[in-house]
C-alpha cells in the first residue's frame, strides 16, 4: 500500500520545488526568510518523498528491468503522441535521493551564506527551480520530457551563474555556460529527432525493445551516428573535453550554486543521460570506445590543469571535470554500476568540498587564491575537518566513499583495456596530489597577520557535517549493501574489491599526499623551482592548455568576420526593412485612429462600407457561378 | 416535445425569475451580495447538470430539430456558464460598490446567458435570431448599467445604434437566404442549390456580416473599443468571452451545417478577414494606454486567431477553435478580475492605474501577467497549446501564409502585453510611492483568479484534458 | 381597423378586376406596389432629413403605414393590422409623447443635420448599397409561392404555438428583459 502510494506520487517530487519557485517568484521574492523557509520546506518534503520512493523500490518488485512507469498524454499533434510521466527504477531512485538530499543541504547552507545578500529571495526561487528541473529530468519517461527539463537545467544554470548580474565576469560566465552547453544540446536534439523519425517513439521502455531489434536487423552503422549525436549533449553538459571550458568559469556564481552544479543538478545530468539511454550506447561498440577514451582523456587532462591553478574553486572545478571523466570512462568500459556508484559518492564529497570552499572564501572575505590563505586549521576547525574528509574521499583512501567507487571504475577499466586503466590510475595519483596541495596550502602553514577568518555559522556548519558523514559512509554502505545488485545494466554486478588494483591506487594516493606534504608543508622542495624545471608543461597547465584562447581565436576569425558581414547586412538591409515596417505601422495607426473618432455616425458608415464591399464580392461570385454554368438551372 | 432538451434553458430562466423575485423581497439598503450568491449557486448546479448531458449517439432535439442539444452545444453552454459564474464571483464587490441597480444587474446577466445558450443550440435562423437578440438586448442595458458614468451611457447608446444596424443587415440576410433556399432550418437550407444565385450569396454574406459584427471583425469592429472601455468592467469581460464565444458557436454551426456547399465562397473570406483582424487588431492595440481598450483591440486579434481555425474547415480546426475559445475564457477571467479590482479600488483601468501592482497586490500582478501571456501564446500557458492547435490545423489545409501571419502577429502582440507587465513590475519612483500601498483584494476575487490561473497553466501543461472534451464536442460534425 | 383593411382589400380587388378587364394586371399590381413602397421609403427619408423632430416622427408614422399597406398587399392581413395598430398607432404616439417630454421651446432645429460632406458620404454609401441590392435582385430568379395562403391569423398562431414555440417563449423573456431595462434606464440615478 505505502509503496504503491509512493510510486504513484513520484511526480510530486519535482513538482514541489517547482511550486516553491512559483510561490517565491510571485509572492515572497522580497522576503528573504519567508522565501528560504518555503524553499527548504518544499525541498524537505520532496526529500522525504524520495526516501519513500527509494524504500518502495528497495522493498518492492522493482528492478532495472521492471521499472514502475506512469504516464499521461501530454499533447498530440497529428500522429505524434507525446507523453509525460514518471519512470521509477533503482537508478531513478538513487538519483532522486542524491539530488533531493544535496539540494536540500545546499539550500540550508545558503540560508547562512546568502544572509546578507539583498537578492536572496530570487536566489532561493532559482535554486528551487534548478532542483525541480533536475528532478523532472531524472524521472522522465521519454526523451522529449527529458529534453525539456534538460534545457530548463541549462536555463537555471544560466540564471544562477549570472546571479551577480552587475558583475561583468559573472554575466560573461553565464553566457559562456549557456552557449557552450547549447552547442552540445543541439547535437542531442538532432539525435532525439533521428530517434523519433526512425522509431516513431521516444519512450525509453519502447525504445529498449526497438533499438536492439533494429540493430540486429540493419547493423550498427546508422545507430552509431545517432549515438554520437546523443553523446554530444552529455559532452557539453557534463563538461567533457572539448566543451569543458564553461565549467571552471561557472564558479562566478555564488558558491552554493557551484556546489549544486558540480555535485547534483547540472553536470551529472549528462552522465545520467548516458546511463538512462545505456541500452542504446552499450549496443554500439564504436560509441562506447569514444565514451571511454574521451572520459579517460578528460579525467587525466583536467587533473593536469588542476595541479597548477590557484583559486580554490577553480581547482575544485577542474577536479569535477576530472571526476566526470571517470564516470564517463566507467560507462564507456561497460560498467553502469561503477559509474553511478561514483556519481553518488562524488555528489556527496564534491558538495562537501565546495561548501567548505564557500565557507573558507566567506571567512576570507572573498579571497579565493589559496596561496593568500594558510593556517586556517585552527581558526576553522569544523571546516578543516570536513575538508579533510572530502579530500581523503576524493583521493580514494579507504574507508572513505571515493575509495570504493573509484576502485570499481579502475577494476572495470582494467578488465577492458590496460591503457585506460593506466590512465585512470595516473589520474588518481594526480588527483590525490592536487587535492592534498589544496588542503595543505589552505589550512596548514602560518596564518597571515590580520586574517579575519572565524568559524562559520550553524546554518552553514550542519550541512557540512552531514555531508562529511555521508562522504565517510556512503562508500561503505554501497559496497556492503550491494549497490551493484541494485543499479546495473545487463547482469547484476558483484561488488568485490580487486585488492591489487585497490592497493596500487591507495599506495599511489598516499605517495602523492606525502609528496604534497613535503612540498607545501615541510617545504623540502621549492614549488617554484619545480615549476621552473617543468617550464613549458607548467605554463601549458597553468594556462589551461590555451584552450580558451584557442576558442577566442576561432571566434575572432570566424564568428567576428562573419559577424561583421552580417552586421553590414543588418544595418543596411534589415534595418531598412524594419524601419520601413515601423513607419508603416505608424501610418496604419494614424489611419485607423482617424476612422476611430468616436462618432457613431462614422462607425455606421464604415460598417455599411464593409457591407457594400462584401455584397459586391458576393455579386462577383454569383456572376462567376452563372458564367460557369452558362445560365443553367 | 422533449423538455429534457431545453432543461438547461428552463433552469436558467427559472433562476432568473428567482433572482428577480429575491431582489424585490430584499430591502433596498442591504447588501445584494446574497443575490449574487444565489445566482452562482444556481449556475454551479446547472453546470454540474450539463456535464451529465454529454452523450454518445443521437442528440436530443426539440421540435423537429429546430433546437439541438449535441455535445457541441453542451461544450459552449458550459463555457458560457463558467464565464458567467466566475464573472459574478469576481464582480460581487464591484457590483455592490459601483452599480445602482444591483439585483437587476444579475437578472440581466442571466438573461444574456440564456440568450447565449439558446444560440449554442439553435438549429434554425429564427431561434438563432431570437437568442442573439435576447443576448444583445441584455448587453445593451448591461453596458449602460453604470448610471453614474457618462462613458457607460455613451457606450450603451453607441452599441445600441451600431448593433441595430448590424441586426438589420443580418435580418435582411436571413430573409434573402429564406427567399433563395425556401427554408429557415440549417439542415434544409444546405440542400438548396438556389443558394448559388446572387440573392442566396448576398443573404449568406449578410448573415456572415452579422456575426462578424459580434466577433468585432475589422471593419465591423468600430464599436468595440468604445464599448469595451465604457462598459462596466465585468460586462466588458462578458462581452469579450461570452458574447464572442456565442457568436462563434452559432457562426461555426451555420457555416458548417447550413452553408457547407458554399465553402469555396466563404473560406477565402474567412482566411482574409482572419489575417486582417490579426494584423489590424494587434497593430492598433500597440498604441493604447487604457487596458480595457487595449484588450478590445486584442480581442479583435483573438477573433482573428479563432477564425484561422474556422478557415481550416475540418474537425481539427473546429477542435482548435473550441479549445481556444475555452482557454480565452480563462485568460479573460484572470485579466478582467484584476481590472475589476483595479477599477473598484483606483477608479480606472489605464496603464497608470496598474502601476506598482506587483507591490500593491502581488497575486493580482502575477495573475494579470499569466493571463496576458496566455493571450500572447507563450508556453507553458494554455494560449501556446491553443495557438499550436490552430496553426497546425490550418497549415495542414494548405494555408501556410495564414499561419505565418498569425505567428508574426503573436510575436508583435507580446510587446503590448508585456508593456502591461512592465507597468506592474517596474520599480516605483519616489513620487509614485502611493501606488505601493496594498490594494484590498476580496476573497471571492482571490478564488476566481486562482481558478483561472490554475486552468491556464494546467491546460498549458497538459492540454489533453480539454482536448478530450473538444473531441466529444465535434462529434456532431463527423459525417 | 377591420373596416380599413376591408376597404383596402376592396380597393385592390377593384383594381384587379379593372386590370383584368383591360388585360394588364401586372402593370396595375406594380403601380400599387410602387405607391405603397414609395410611401414607406419617402417617409423613412423624411425621418432622416427632417429638420424638425416632430416632422420626423410624423414621417416615421407614414413609413409604418406604408409598410402596413405592403403587408396587406401581400395578403398578410394580420401582420398589416398589427403594423397599423402597434406601429402606426401606439409606437408613433409613444415617440411623440417622448419628444414632448423633452420640453424644448422651439422644435425648428431639433433634428440637426450634418455638414454637406457628411451628407454626401451618407448619400454615396446609401446609393451604393441600393445599387448592390438592386443588382442582387436582378441577378437572381426568385421562387414564387402560391398567392392565396388563406387565414393568416390561424396560420401564424399555429406556427407560434407548435413549430416555433421555443422562439416564441424566448421572445417573451426578451420582452421582460426589455421592460426591466427600460425601467432601470428610465429611473436613472437621481431617485435617491
Amino acid at each position: 500500500m505505502f509503496s504503491d502510494f509512493m510510486l504513484t506520487h513520484a511526480w510530486l517530487i519535482p513538482l514541489l520545488p517547482a511550486l516553491a519557485f512559483l510561490w517565491i517568484g510571485f509572492f515572497t521574492r522580497l522576503h528573504k526568510k519567508r522565501s528560504a523557509a518555503i524553499a527548504i520546506t518544499m525541498s524537505s518534503l520532496s526529500f522525504l518523498l524520495a526516501c519513500g520512493v527509494t524504500w518502495a523500490v528497495l522493498s518492492g518488485p522493482i528492478t532495472m528491468e521492471t521499472p514502475f512507469v506512469q504516464k499521461t498524454l501530454w499533447f498530440e499533434i497529428g500522429s505524434v503522441r507525446i507523453f509525460m510521466g514518471s519512470l521509477v527504477d533503482p537508478l531513478t531512485a538513487m538519483m532522486l535521493m542524491v539530488v533531493t538530499m544535496v539540494s536540500l543541504l545546499v539550500q540550508i547552507y545558503s540560508v547562512g551564506y546568502m544572509a546578507h545578500d539583498p537578492g536572496a529571495g530570487r536566489f532561493f526561487a532559482f535554486l528551487s527551480l534548478f532542483a525541480a528541473s533536475m528532478l523532472g529530468l531524472v524521472i522522465a519517461v521519454n526523451f522529449a520530457q527529458l529534453y525539456v527539463f534538460w534545457e530548463l537545467v541549462g536555463l537555471c544554470s544560466y540564471l544562477l551563474i549570472g546571479f551577480y548580474y552587475d558583475k561583468v565576469s559573472a554575466r560573461e560566465a553565464a553566457k559562456k555556460a549557456f552557449i557552450t552547453t547549447r552547442i552540445g544540446d543541439f547535437g542531442l536534439l538532432l539525435g532525439i529527432l533521428l530517434l523519433q523519425i526512425t522509431f516513431g517513439t521516444l519512450d525509453f521502455q519502447e525504445l529498449k525493445v526497438l533499438v536492439p531489434a533494429y540493430i540486429w536487423i540493419s547493423g550498427t552503422s546508422f545507430m552509431t551516428i545517432v549515438g554520437l549525436l546523443l553523446f554530444i549533449g552529455p559532452i557539453g553538459k557534463s563538461g567533457q573535453f572539448p566543451l569543458h571550458v564553461w565549467l571552471p568559469d561557472a564558479m562566478e556564481g555564488p558558491t552554493p550554486v557551484s556546489a549544486l552544479i558540480h555535485a547534483a543538478t547540472m553536470v551529472v545530468a549528462g552522465v545520467y543521460l548516458v546511463g538512462r539511454a545505456y541500452f542504446i550506447f552499450s549496443a554500439l561498440p564504436v560509441v562506447m570506445n569514444v565514451i571511454a577514451w574521451l572520459g579517460g582523456f578528460t579525467a587525466f587532462f583536467a587533473a593536469t590543469i588542476a595541479l597548477t591553478q590557484r583559486p580554490i574553486k577553480r581547482i575544485l572545478a577542474y577536479s569535477t571535470i576530472s571526476q566526470l571523466g571517470y564516470m564517463m570512462l566507467a560507462l564507456g568500459v561497460g560498467s553502469l554500476t561503477a559509474s553511478m556508484f561514483h556519481l553518488m559518492t562524488h555528489a556527496f564529497f564534491k558538495a562537501l568540498l565546495f561548501l567548505c570552499a564557500g565557507a573558507v572564501i566567506e571567512a576570507m572575505q572573498d579571497e579565493a587564491d589559496i596561496f593568500k590563505m594558510g593556517g586556517l586549521r585552527k581558526k576553522m576547525p569544523v571546516t578543516f575537518a570536513a575538508m579533510t574528509i572530502g579530500v581523503l574521499a576524493i583521493s580514494g583512501l579507504p574507508p572513505f566513499a571515493g575509495f570504493f567507487s573509484k576502485d570499481e571504475i579502475l577494476g572495470a577499466a582494467a578488465a577492458v583495456s590496460t591503457p585506460l586503466y593506466l590512465l585512470g590510475t595516473l589520474t588518481a595519483f594526480l588527483t590525490a596530489f592536487y587535492m592534498a596541495r589544496l588542503l595543505f596550502v589552505t589550512f596548514f602553514g602560518e596564518a597571515s597577520p590580520g586574517c579575519p577568518a572565524t568559524e562559520t555559522n550553524a546554518f552553514m556548519r550542519w550541512p557540512l557535517i552531514v555531508l562529511a558523514v555521508l562522504s565517510c559512509v556512503s562508500g561503505l554502505w554501497g559496497h556492503f549493501a550491494g549497490f551493484g545488485e541494485w543499479v546495473y545494466f545487463g547482469a547484476a554486478e558483484e561488488t568485490g574489491i580487486d585488492w591489487v588494483i585497490a592497493g596500487t591506487s591507495t599506495v599511489l594516493s598516499l605517495v602523492a599526499i606525502g609528496l604534497a606534504y613535503e612540498i607545501y608543508v615541510a617545504k623540502r622542495w621549492s614549488a617554484y623551482e619545480i615549476s621552473q624545471r617543468f617550464g613549458v608543461l607548467y605554463t601549458l597547465s597553468f594556462n589551461k592548455y590555451y584552450i580558451d584562447e584557442f576558442y577566442t581565436l576561432l571566434r575572432r576569425t570566424f564568428c567576428d568576420g562573419l559577424g561583421r558581414i552580417l552586421y553590414w547586412i543588418d544595418l543596411h538591409v534589415i534595418d531598412g526593412i524594419v524601419n520601413g515596417l515601423a513607419r508603416l505601422v505608424g501610418v496604419l495607426s494614424t489611419i485607423f485612429t482617424f476612422l476611430q473618432n468616436g462618432q457613431v455616425q462614422r462607425y455606421v458608415a464604415v460598417f455599411y462600407g464593409g457591407v457594400i464591399v462584401l455584397v459586391a464580392y458576393s455579386l462577383f461570385y454569383a456572376y462567376k457561378v452563372l458564367t460557369l454554368l452558362g445560365g443553367a438551372f | 416535445m422533449n423538455f429534457l432538451a431545453i432543461g438547461t434553458e428552463i433552469a436558467i430562466a427559472l433562476l432568473m425569475l428567482i433572482v428577480l423575485a429575491a431582489d424585490l423581497l430584499l430591502p433596498k439598503d442591504v447588501s445584494h451580495r446574497r443575490i449574487g450568491v444565489i445566482s452562482m449557486v444556481g449556475l454551479a448546479v446547472i453546470l454540474v447538470y450539463t456535464f451529465g448531458q454529454y452523450h454518445i449517439g443521437a442528440s436530443p432535439t426539440f421540435f423537429g430539430g429546430l433546437f439541438f442539444v449535441d455535445n457541441y452545444a453542451l461544450f459552449f453552454k458550459q463555457l458560457f456558464i463558467i464565464g458567467m459564474l466566475f464573472t459574478i464571483l469576481f464582480s460581487l464587490e464591484y457590483t455592490e460598490k459601483l452599480l445602482r441597480y444591483r439585483g437587476e444587474f444579475y437578472v440581466l446577466l442571466l438573461s444574456a446567458l440564456l440568450g447565449m445558450c439558446v444560440m449554442a443550440s439553435a438549429n434554425d435562423f429564427i431561434t438563432t435570431f431570437v437568442g442573439l437578440e435576447l443576448m444583445t438586448v441584455s448587453f445593451y442595458i448591461l453596458v449602460g448599467a453604470r448610471m453614474t458614468s457618462e462613458d457607460s451611457s455613451e457606450a450603451a447608446v453607441k452599441y445600441l445604434i451600431v448593433g441595430a444596424a448590424s441586426t438589420a443587415v443580418m435580418l435582411y440576410g436571413m430573409s434573402l437566404v429564406y427567399g433563395a433556399a425556401g427554408s429557415l432550418v440549417f439542415s434544409e437550407v444546405c440542400r438548396n442549390i438556389h443558394l448559388f444565385y446572387a440573392a442566396g450569396l448576398a443573404g449568406v454574406i449578410m448573415v456572415i456580416i452579422g456575426f462578424f459584427f459580434k466577433l468585432s471583425v475589422i471593419p465591423f469592429h468600430m464599436w468595440a473599443p468604445d464599448v469595451y472601455q465604457g462598459a462596466p468592467t465585468p460586462v466588458t469581460a462578458l462581452l469579450a468571452m461570452g458574447s464572442k464565444a456565442a457568436g462563434i458557436a452559432v457562426f461555426m454551426r451555420i457555416l458548417y451545417t447550413a452553408f457547407p456547399i458554399l465553402g469555396n465562397f466563404w473560406l477565402p473570406l474567412l482566411a482574409g478577414f482572419a489575417a486582417l483582424c490579426m494584423i489590424g487588431g494587434n497593430i492598433m492595440a500597440i498604441r493604447q494606454t487604457d487596458i480595457k481598450r487595449m484588450l478590445a483591440y486584442s480581442s479583435i486579434a483573438q477573433a482573428g486567431y479563432m477564425m484561422v481555425g474556422m478557415a481550416a474547415a475540418d474537425l481539427a480546426g473546429m477542435k482548435a477553435v473550441l479549445f481556444y475559445a475555452m482557454l480565452y475564457v480563462f485568460a479573460n477571467l484572470g485579466a478582467f478580475a484584476v481590472l475589476t479590482v483595479i477599477d473598484t479600488e483606483r477608479g480606472g483601468t489605464s496603464r497608470r492605474d496598474i502601476t506598482g501592482l506587483a507591490q500593491a497586490a502581488p497575486l493580482l500582478a502575477a495573475v494579470m501577467t499569466i493571463s496576458l501571456l496566455s493571450m500572447a501564446g507563450i508556453p507553458p500557458t494554455a494560449g501556446f497549446a491553443g495557438k499550436l492547435y490552430l496553426f497546425t490545423a490550418v497549415v495542414e489545409r494548405g494555408y501556410l501564409w495564414l499561419a505565418f501571419v498569425g505567428f508574426v502577429m503573436s510575436m508583435i502582440s507580446v510587446y503590448y502585453y508585456l508593456m502591461v507587465a512592465k507597468a506592474m513590475y517596474r520599480d516605483l519612483t519616489p513620487e509614485e510611492a502611493e501606488y505601493a500601498a496594498p490594494v484590498y483584494v476580496p476573497l471571492t476575487v482571490r478564488a476566481a483568479v486562482l481558478v483561472s490561473v490554475f486552468a491556464t497553466l494546467g491546460l498549458g501543461i497538459c492540454p489533453e484534458w480539454l482536448a478530450s472534451l473538444t473531441n466529444a464536442a465535434v462529434q456532431t460534425f463527423m459525417r | 381597423m377591420n373596416d380599413l383593411i376591408l376597404s383596402l382589400h376592396r380597393l385592390i380587388d377593384m383594381g384587379m378586376t379593372m386590370a383584368e378587364e383591360l388585360g394588364t394586371p401586372e402593370i396595375i399590381l406594380a403601380a400599387v406596389f410602387y405607391v405603397f413602397a414609395g410611401i414607406s421609403v419617402l417617409g423613412a427619408l423624411g425621418v432622416v432629413l427632417g429638420r424638425n423632430i416632430v416632422h420626423s416622427a410624423l414621417c416615421l408614422t407614414a413609413s409604418f403605414i406604408g409598410i402596413g399597406c405592403l403587408y396587406i398587399f401581400l395578403s398578410a392581413d394580420f401582420l398589416g393590422a398589427v403594423q397599423f395598430l402597434v406601429y402606426g398607432g401606439a409606437v408613433a404616439i409613444l415617440i411623440v409623447m417622448a419628444i414632448m417630454l423633452t420640453r424644448r421651446e422651439d422644435m425648428a432645429h431639433s433634428n440637426p443635420s450634418r455638414s454637406i460632406p457628411h451628407q454626401l458620404a451618407a448619400l454615396v454609401v446609401a446609393g451604393m448599397f441600393l445599387l448592390a441590392m438592386a443588382a442582387v435582385a436582378l441577378m437572381s430568379p426568385f421562387q414564387t409561392a402560391p398567392a392565396d395562403i388563406g387565414d393568416t391569423v390561424t396560420g401564424i398562431a399555429d406556427l407560434m404555438l407548435t413549430k416555433y414555440v421555443l422562439p416564441f417563449e424566448i421572445v417573451a423573456v426578451l420582452l421582460l428583459i426589455a421592460m426591466i431595462g427600460a425601467i432601470i434606464l428610465a429611473k436613472g440615478v437621481d431617485e435617491s
